[in-house]
C-alpha cells in the first residue's frame, strides 16, 4: 500500500504555493502552442529534472500563448505501471503538439510512442536515435555539450587539490557518463601537469559508480557514503556527476570538522546555494533557448529532424539567452584560480586548447586518438571506455 | 482462612451443573474435591476464583459473606488458583513472570522482588533461578514459579486443579512437601483431583461431587471403596450380559507404543484388538484413550513402538492408509476435528464420496431418512444439534468400514440419541467389524463393550473381557488403585 | 436476493465512508473534491485510450488477484506475491531473450509466458515448502522471498542482462516488436491478453466453486484437521494453492514483461502484487467482485496521473482511496461478523 500521506501533504502544499507564484498564461492568441513534459525527477529536485523546468518556463515567458503542461517523477520507481507511451497519450489528450523527455530512460517508451503520434514532435533529451536511425521522423534529439562545463569544473578542481587527488561521483555507467567523466578528467589533469607543472604520475582520478541518478535506499549505493570514504582516502575534491547534492553537502560536514576539502556539485545553476563556502563552481544546463528555438520551429511549420548538441557561448557562458551550459563560479575557489579559469575557458572558447587531443588511450591501453589526432563528435559522444590515467570501471 | 459455600447453584440454560453444593473448608487444612468427569468440580472452582458468577447460594469468608464478581476481586480477597495449564509468559524470564501483573507494588525494583522469590523459593526448597527463561523450564518447574507466585501474592486459599499431571515424581514430592508446609503456616488448601491416592496421602478431609451435588464428606483416614462409591453411580445390577467371546482375528495391534499428547502422553501400551470386537477405553479424561485413539487412526505418529492394522505397519503413514484398509474416527470434538464448518451435508458427502454434487446429494438425501438426520441436504453443519452432527459423522463413514474407532461417541446427547447410536453401531458392526470407543460413562461402557481396557495416567492398567469386569475394580482402576 | 442486497449495502457503506474520508483530506490540502474525482474519472474512463490504459492494470491486477484466492482458499496469505510476479517477468524476459530471432515469435511468446507462470509458481512453492518443512509462516516466507526476488530482478538487469556497456535501472535491452504480446492495430491493449484474464476468470470460478477440486481446497481452508479424516492431505492442498497462485501471478509478470514494457525493468511488478492482496480483501475473498475491484483499483492507478498534470497534487490520492476503501471494508465487515456473533 502506497500510503504516502505525509509526502502528498508536502507535496500538495509546494504544489499550491506553485500554483500562486504561475503567471497566467491563458488568453493570449498570438502563438498558441502547449507542450507537454516528462520531469524523470521532482520539477524541483534543484538538479537535472528543475534545470528542464526552468527552461519549460523560460518558452512560456518568451513565447505568450504558450504553455507547458509537465509530469513529473516519471519513473516506474515513483509512478508504478506508468509507461511513456501511456504518459504521451494524456499528453496529447491535453492538446499538447511537441513532447519533451527529459531522460536517457525514456528512449525506448519516446521511440515508441512517436511511432503511435507521427503527427506530434517529439524531442528527446540525451537520446542519439537520430544519430543511429532508428529515430521515427518526427522525433529529433538534444543534448547540451556538458564536456566543456566538465572540463571546466575538472580544472577547477585540478587547480585547487592540494595533492593531486581528484575524485568523481558517477551515476550509472554509460556513454553519456563515460564521457563526462572523462572531460573531467582531462580538465583536471591539465590544471595539475600544465598550469600548475606538476609531474603527471603525482596526479590521481578516481571514479566511483553509485548505479543511478540519484540514491534509491537498497538499490544503488549510498552517495554520501561514497563521498565520506572519498574523503576520508585522501581526495580533497570531488566532482559530483550524479543529480543530486550530497558530494557538497558532505565537503561542507567535513569542512566543519576542519578538513580542507571542496566538491562541485552539477546540473543546476543554483546547487552551489546549499553550502557556497565548500562549493569551487558548478558546471550547469540552460535549456531555455534551444527549447525556445524548438517550439518556434513547431508553432512555423519549419520543424526538422535534428540532433543537436548545444555549447556554451564562448562569449558569454552564462548568458542566459543564448548559452546552453554555463559555470558559476563557486565562492571557494580562490582569486588566483579564477583568473586561471576565465583564462583556461577563454583558450577552450577560442579553439586555442583542445582537450580531446590525442595521444589518448582509452583505460585498457588501446588506442583511442593517435597523437595529434582530435576527437569527432562522434568519437567524443560514443566514448567506449574511461580514458588510461582514470581509476575505476568502465562497464 | 475458613471458606463455607452454601447451597451454591449454577445453570447454564436450562442445564443445571450445580444444584446447590455445600462446602466448608477449615482454615489451616488440605482439603480435597473429587468427582468423575462432568460432576461441576471445574464449575465450582471457577464460581470460586471468580471467573463464573453463580445462579444461588452464597460464599463466606471467615464467617462473613463475599461478594465478587472478577478473579481480580477474588485474588484481593486472597483468593488464588493454581491451573492445570500454567498461566505464564514462556518468552520472559523466572524473574519478570515472578513480577509481573505487580507494578503497583509499593516497592517494585527488580532487587527486592529478586530476593523475595529467593526467600519464597528457599522457604518451600524450590530451586528456581530468577534469570532463566521460562521456556526451557518443565512443566512442573513452570507450576512451581506460579506456585511462588500465588505465595508472593499472600493467598490464604489456593485451590489446586490436578496439580500432579505432568510432572516428575520428584516434583511431586516437593509439591506435597511445600503443600504441608504452607498448610503449617496457616494456608488453606483446597485440591482437587481424581487421584485418589494423592487425596489420600495429603488431605484431612474430601468431600466427593457426583452430577453436581455432594454425595458425601469422608474425614483421613480414607476408606477408598467407600470414596468410589460416592463417586460413580451405583454399578447397574445386570449390567453384564453374557456376549459371544470374540474369536477374530488380529485386526489391530499396539506393540510398545509411547507418545506424546494429552498432558500424560502413552507409555509402553501393548495391545491386540480383534476381529468383531466391541473395546471400550475406560478412564478419566484425558488419561491417554484419545491419544489411542489417534495413534490407531494414524492422526498421530508414536515415538515408539509399532502399529499393524490388517498387518500393514502404519509408522509413516498417515490417516489415508487407514482409511484405505477400512479404518475411520470420529472425534469428539465434531465441529473441530470431524466436520467443516461452512459446509453443508451436501459438500460433506462429496468430500467423503469423493463423487460429483448430484450422487452426493441423493446419498445425503438417503442419509437424512435412514439416520434420521434433523436438517435438509443443504444444510450447514454448524447449524444442525449436537446429536444430529454425530448421526451425520455415522452417516459418513463408508459402507465397507472393517474398523470404527470413537471418541466419546455420546457425548453431548440426550438419553434418545445415544441409544440409537449405539443399536445402530451394534446392528452394523457386530457381526462384520470392529468397534473402539472411549466414553467417560462407564455405565455405557458396561453396557455395550465386549472388553474393556482401563487408561490411567498415560498407561493401559487393566486389560478386563466383559465377564470379568467388576464395576468397583475398573473405577478403582480409573483413579490409580 | 438477500445475499446480493447485503452486498450492495455493504458497498454503498465502504463508500460513505472512504469518500468523505478522501475529500476531507483533499478540502484540508485545499484541492476541490469534486474536481479531482472528476478528473480521476474522466482520466480513466474519458475515452477508449484511456479506456485501455486501464484494462493495461486491470490485466495483471486480475491475474495476481485470482491467484490470490486459490492460496486464501486454503487458508494461506501468500503475501510472497509479488515476489512471485517479479520472478514470473524474469522468466519471461529469460526465454524472450533467448527467442530473438528465432523462427516462430509466437511460439517463443508462448513459451515465455509459461516460463514466467513456471517461475512464479516455483518461487510459490519455496514459500509453501518453507511453511510446510521448516514452519516458516507464509507472510514472513512471503515478505523474505519478495526482497530476494527484489534482489534477483537487479542483479540480472545490473549484471548479466544489462544492455551492452549500459547498466541502468531503465532495464534491459527492449525485445524487438515480433515478440510484443501481439496487438491490434489502434489498440492500446492486447485483446489476447485481455482473453487470458477473461478465461482465468471463467476458469477460477469454475475450478474454486463448481469442481472437486475447489471443494476439496475449501474444506482444507476451512478446517484443516478435520480433513484428514476425509482422506485429503492438507499439505498436498496447501502446495497445489500455492503454486496456483504463484502460476497466475507469474503469468501477471509475463504480462507486464511481454504486453507493456517489452522489457525487464527493476519495478516490474508496478506493486500489483500488494495492490492485489487489497483487491481481494476488499472483496471479502469472493471471486465476483474482483474483477469490478480490480477495475476500480485500476481505473484510480490511471485517472491519477491527471492529479498532478491539472491540480498540481501528487497522484498518491490514488493510494490513499485505494487504501481508504479496504480500511473502511474491513471496519464494515468486522462490524458485521461482530453482529453477527452478537446475534448468534
Amino acid at each position: 500500500m502506497r500510503f504516502r500521506v505525509r509526502a502528498f501533504l508536502g507535496w500538495a502544499t509546494l504544489a499550491a504555493i506553485c500554483l500562486l507564484n504561475v503567471p497566467a498564461v491563458f488568453g493570449s492568441d498570438k502563438a498558441e502552442l502547449t507542450f507537454g513534459m516528462l520531469l524523470v525527477g521532482p520539477y524541483n529536485d534543484h538538479g537535472w529534472s528543475q534545470a528542464h523546468y526552468e527552461g519549460g518556463r523560460y518558452v512560456e515567458a518568451k513565447l505568450p500563448g504558450s504553455k507547458m503542461i509537465y509530469i513529473d517523477k516519471v519513473n516506474p520507481a515513483d509512478r508504478p505501471g506508468l509507461t511513456i507511451p501511456a504518459v504521451v497519450d494524456e499528453l496529447v489528450d491535453k492538446g499538447a503538439q511537441l513532447i519533451i523527455g527529459n531522460s536517457d530512460d525514456m528512449k525506448d517508451g519516446m521511440r515508441e510512442a512517436a511511432s503511435q503520434h507521427p503527427e506530434i514532435h517529439f524531442l528527446h533529451i540525451s537520446g542519439d536515435d537520430v544519430l543511429t536511425g532508428n529515430a521515427p521522423p518526427n522525433l529529433s534529439n538534444l543534448m547540451g555539450r556538458m564536456e566543456y562545463g566538465k572540463m571546466i569544473a575538472g580544472f577547477a578542481a585540478g587547480l585547487t587539490t592540494k595533492d593531486g587527488r581528484v575524485a568523481y561521483l558517477g551515476p550509472l555507467i554509460n556513454e553519456e557518463t563515460r564521457r563526462l567523466a572523462a572531460s573531467a578528467y582531462l580538465g583536471a589533469r591539465h590544471a595539475w601537469t600544465v598550469v600548475r607543472g606538476m609531474p603527471a604520475e603525482t596526479f590521481k582520478f578516481r571514479v566511483s559508480w553509485i548505479g543511478f541518478w540519484f540514491n534509491i535506499p537498497g538499490v544503488t549505493a549510498d552517495p554520501s557514503q561514497v563521498a565520506r570514504n572519498f574523503f576520508d582516502t585522501g581526495y580533497d575534491v570531488i566532482l559530483s556527476g550524479i543529480d543530486t547534492n550530497e558530494a557538497l553537502i558532505v565537503a561542507n560536514q567535513q569542512r566543519k570538522e576542519g578538513k580542507a576539502v571542496y566538491a562541485l556539485p552539477y546540473d543546476f545553476i543554483g546547487s552551489c546555494n546549499s553550502a557556497p563556502e565548500a562549493c569551487l563552481g558548478v558546471p550547469y544546463y540552460n535549456w531555455g533557448p534551444d527549447y525556445t528555438r524548438i517550439a518556434k520551429s513547431v508553432i512555423n511549420g519549419s520543424w526538422n529532424q535534428a540532433w543537436t548538441w548545444s555549447g556554451p557561448n564562448w562569449e558569454a557562458i552564462n548568458d542566459a539567452d543564448s548559452s546552453a551550459i554555463g559555470f558559476i563560479i563557486g565562492d571557494a575557489l580562490s582569486q588566483a584560480n579564477r583568473e586561471q579559469l576565465k583564462a583556461f575557458i577563454a583558450d577552450l572558447g577560442s579553439g586555442k586548447l583542445n582537450l580531446f587531443t590525442g595521444p589518448l588511450s582509452y583505460q585498457d591501453g588501446s588506442d583511442y586518438l593517435k597523437a595529434g589526432e582530435i576527437a569527432t563528435d562522434r568519437q567524443v559522444w560514443y566514448l567506449k571506455q574511461l580514458l588510461q590515467g582514470m581509476e575505476g570501471a568502465s562497464k | 482462612m475458613q471458606i463455607e459455600l452454601q447451597q451454591i447453584q449454577k445453570s447454564f440454560g436450562r442445564v443445571d451443573v450445580l444444584k446447590g453444593v455445600d462446602l466448608k473448608v477449615e482454615a489451616g487444612t488440605i482439603h480435597g474435591l473429587v468427582g468423575e468427569n462432568g460432576a461441576g468440580k471445574s464449575t465450582l472452582m471457577k464460581i470460586l476464583t471468580g471467573y463464573l458468577s453463580r445462579s444461588g447460594g452464597s460464599i463466606l469468608i471467615d464467617g462473613q459473606e463475599a461478594n465478587y464478581n472478577d478473579p481480580a476481586a477474588a485474588a484481593k480477597l486472597g483468593i488464588g488458583m493454581l491451573y492445570q495449564e500454567p498461566q505464564d509468559f514462556p518468552p520472559l524470564t523466572v524473574l519478570d513472570n515472578f513480577i509481573v501483573g505487580r507494578d503497583n507494588h509499593p516497592d517494585n525494583r527488580r532487587e527486592w522482588q529478586q530476593r523475595r522469590l529467593d526467600e519464597l523459593s528457599d522457604q518451600v526448597r524450590f530451586q528456581l533461578r530468577g534469570d532463566d527463561l521460562l521456556e526451557r523450564l518443565t512443566v512442573g518447574e513452570r507450576q512451581q514459579l506460579e506456585f511462588l507466585r500465588l505465595l508472593g501474592r499472600d493467598a490464604k486459599l489456593l485451590i489446586l486443579d490436578e496439580p500432579t499431571t505432568g510432572i516428575s515424581d520428584r516434583q511431586k514430592e516437593r509439591l506435597f512437601a511445600a503443600l504441608q508446609q504452607i498448610r503449617d503456616q496457616g494456608r488453606t488448601i483446597l485440591l482437587v483431583s481424581h487421584k485418589l491416592e494423592e487425596i489420600a496421602a495429603l488431605c484431612s478431609r474430601v468431600t466427593v461431587l457426583r452430577h453436581g451435588m455432594v454425595t458425601g464428606e469422608e474425614c483421613a483416614p480414607f476408606h477408598i471403596p467407600r470414596l468410589l462409591e460416592l463417586m460413580f453411580d451405583k454399578a447397574p445390577v445386570n449390567s453384564v450380559q453374557n456376549r459371544p467371546q470374540a474369536t477374530g482375528k488380529a485386526l489391530l495391534t499396539f506393540e510398545n507404543i509411547s507418545a506424546n499428547g494429552e498432558r500424560t502422553g502413552l507409555n509402553a501400551c501393548s495391545c491386540t484388538i480383534h476381529r468383531g470386537e466391541i473395546v471400550g477405553l475406560a478412564g478419566l479424561s484425558g488419561s491417554g484413550q484419545g491419544l489411542f485413539l489417534r495413534l490407531a487412526a494414524a492422526l498421530k505418529r508414536p515415538l515408539e513402538g509399532q502399529i499393524r492394522f490388517h498387518g500393514t505397519t502404519l509408522n509413516g503413514r498417515d490417516h489415508r492408509t487407514v482409511k484405505r484398509l477400512g479404518g475411520c474416527f470420529l472425534p469428539a470434538n465434531r465441529l473441530e476435528e470431524g466436520l467443516i464448518a461452512g459446509f453443508t451435508l451436501v459438500d460433506h458427502f462429496t468430500l467423503a464420496m469423493s463423487c460429483s454434487e448430484s450422487t452426493a446429494r441423493v446419498a445425503a438425501s438417503a442419509a437424512i431418512k435412514k439416520f434420521n438426520i434433523r436438517g435438509t441436504p443443504d444444510t450447514l453443519v454448524e447449524s444442525l444439534s449436537g446429536g444430529n452432527q454425530q448421526r451425520l459423522l455415522l452417516a459418513l463413514i463408508p459402507e465397507d468400514a472393517n474398523l470404527v474407532l470413537l471418541e466419546n461417541p455420546t457425548r453431548g446427547l440426550d438419553l434418545a440419541s445415544a441409544e440409537w447410536v449405539w443399536s445402530y453401531l451394534r446392528s452394523q458392526y457386530s457381526s462384520r467389524g470392529t468397534v473402539v470407543f472411549s466414553s467417560a460413562e462407564l455405565e455405557e461402557m458396561l453396557e455395550v463393550a465386549d472388553r474393556i481396557l482401563v487408561f490411567f495416567d498415560g498407561r493401559v492398567v487393566r486389560d478386563l473381557p466383559i465377564g470379568q469386569v467388576v464395576y468397583r475394580d475398573v473405577a478403582a482402576a480409573m483413579t490409580g488403585y | 436476493m438477500q445475499n446480493l442486497k447485503q452486498h450492495l449495502i455493504d458497498t454503498l457503506l465502504i463508500l460513505a465512508i472512504a469518500g468523505p474520508f478522501t475529500s476531507l483530506l483533499l478540502a484540508l490540502v485545499g484541492a476541490s473534491p469534486a474536481d479531482a474525482f472528476g478528473h480521476l474519472f474522466s482520466g480513466s474512463f474519458g475515452s477508449w485510450s484511456k479506456f485501455s490504459r486501464v484494462l493495461n492494470v486491470w490485466i495483471p491486477l486480475t491475474l495476481c488477484s485470482l491467484g490470490l484466492l486459490y492460496a486464501f482458499r486454503s487458508g494461506l496469505w501468500n503475501i510472497g506475491v509479488e515476489g512471485q510476479l517479479v520472478l514470473g517477468a524474469v522468466g519471461t524476459a529469460g526465454v524472450l531473450r533467448l527467442g530473438v530471432d528465432a523462427a516462430s515469435p509466437l511460439l517463443v511468446l508462448m513459451l515465455a509466458l509459461l516460463a514466467g507462470a513456471l517461475l512464479g509458481s516455483l518461487w510459490a512453492l519455496l514459500a509453501g515448502w518453507l511453511k510446510i518443512k521448516g514452519g516458516v509462516h507464509e507472510i514472513f516466507a512471503g515478505l523474505g522471498l519478495n526482497f530476494v526476488a527484489m534482489g534477483i530482478i537487479l542483479w540480472l538487469i545490473f549484471g548479466p542482462w544489462k544492455r551492452p556497456g549500459i547498466a541502468s535501472m531503465s532495464g534491459t535491452e527492449p525485445f524487438p516488436r515480433e515478440l510484443w504480446f501481439p496487438m491490434l492495430e489502434g489498440w492500446r491493449v492486447s485483446p489476447f491478453a485481455l482473453a487470458l484474464a477473461l478465461a482465468a476468470i471463467v476458469i477460477t470460478a469454475w475450478v474454486l466453486n463448481h469442481s472437486r477440486f475447489g471443494l476439496n481446497l475449501k474444506a482444507v481452508g476451512h478446517n484443516p484437521r478435520a480433513v484428514l479424516l476425509y482422506g485429503l492431505s492438507p499439505q498436498t492442498y496447501l502446495l497445489t494453492a500455492i503454486i496456483i497462485s504463484g502460476a497466475l501471478a507469474g503469468l501477471a509478470g509475463g504480462v507486464q514483461v511481454s504486453a507493456i514494457y517489452h522489457r525487464l525493468i527493476p519495478a516490474i511488478s508496478s506493486g500489483y502484487g500488494y495492490l492485489s492482496l487489497l483487491v481481494v480483501m476488499l472483496a471479502n475473498f469472493r471471486l465476483l467482485p474482483i474483477p469490478l475491484i480490480a477495475l476500480f483499483f485500476a481505473a484510480l492507478n490511471v485517472g491519477s496521473i491527471q492529479l498532478p498534470m491539472m491540480m498540481q497534487l501528487d497522484s498518491s490520492l490514488a493510494g490513499v482511496i485505494q487504501g481508504a476503501c479496504v480500511l473502511s471494508a474491513l471496519l464494515v465487515f468486522g462490524l458485521r461478523r461482530l453482529k453477527k456473533g452478537a446475534d448468534g
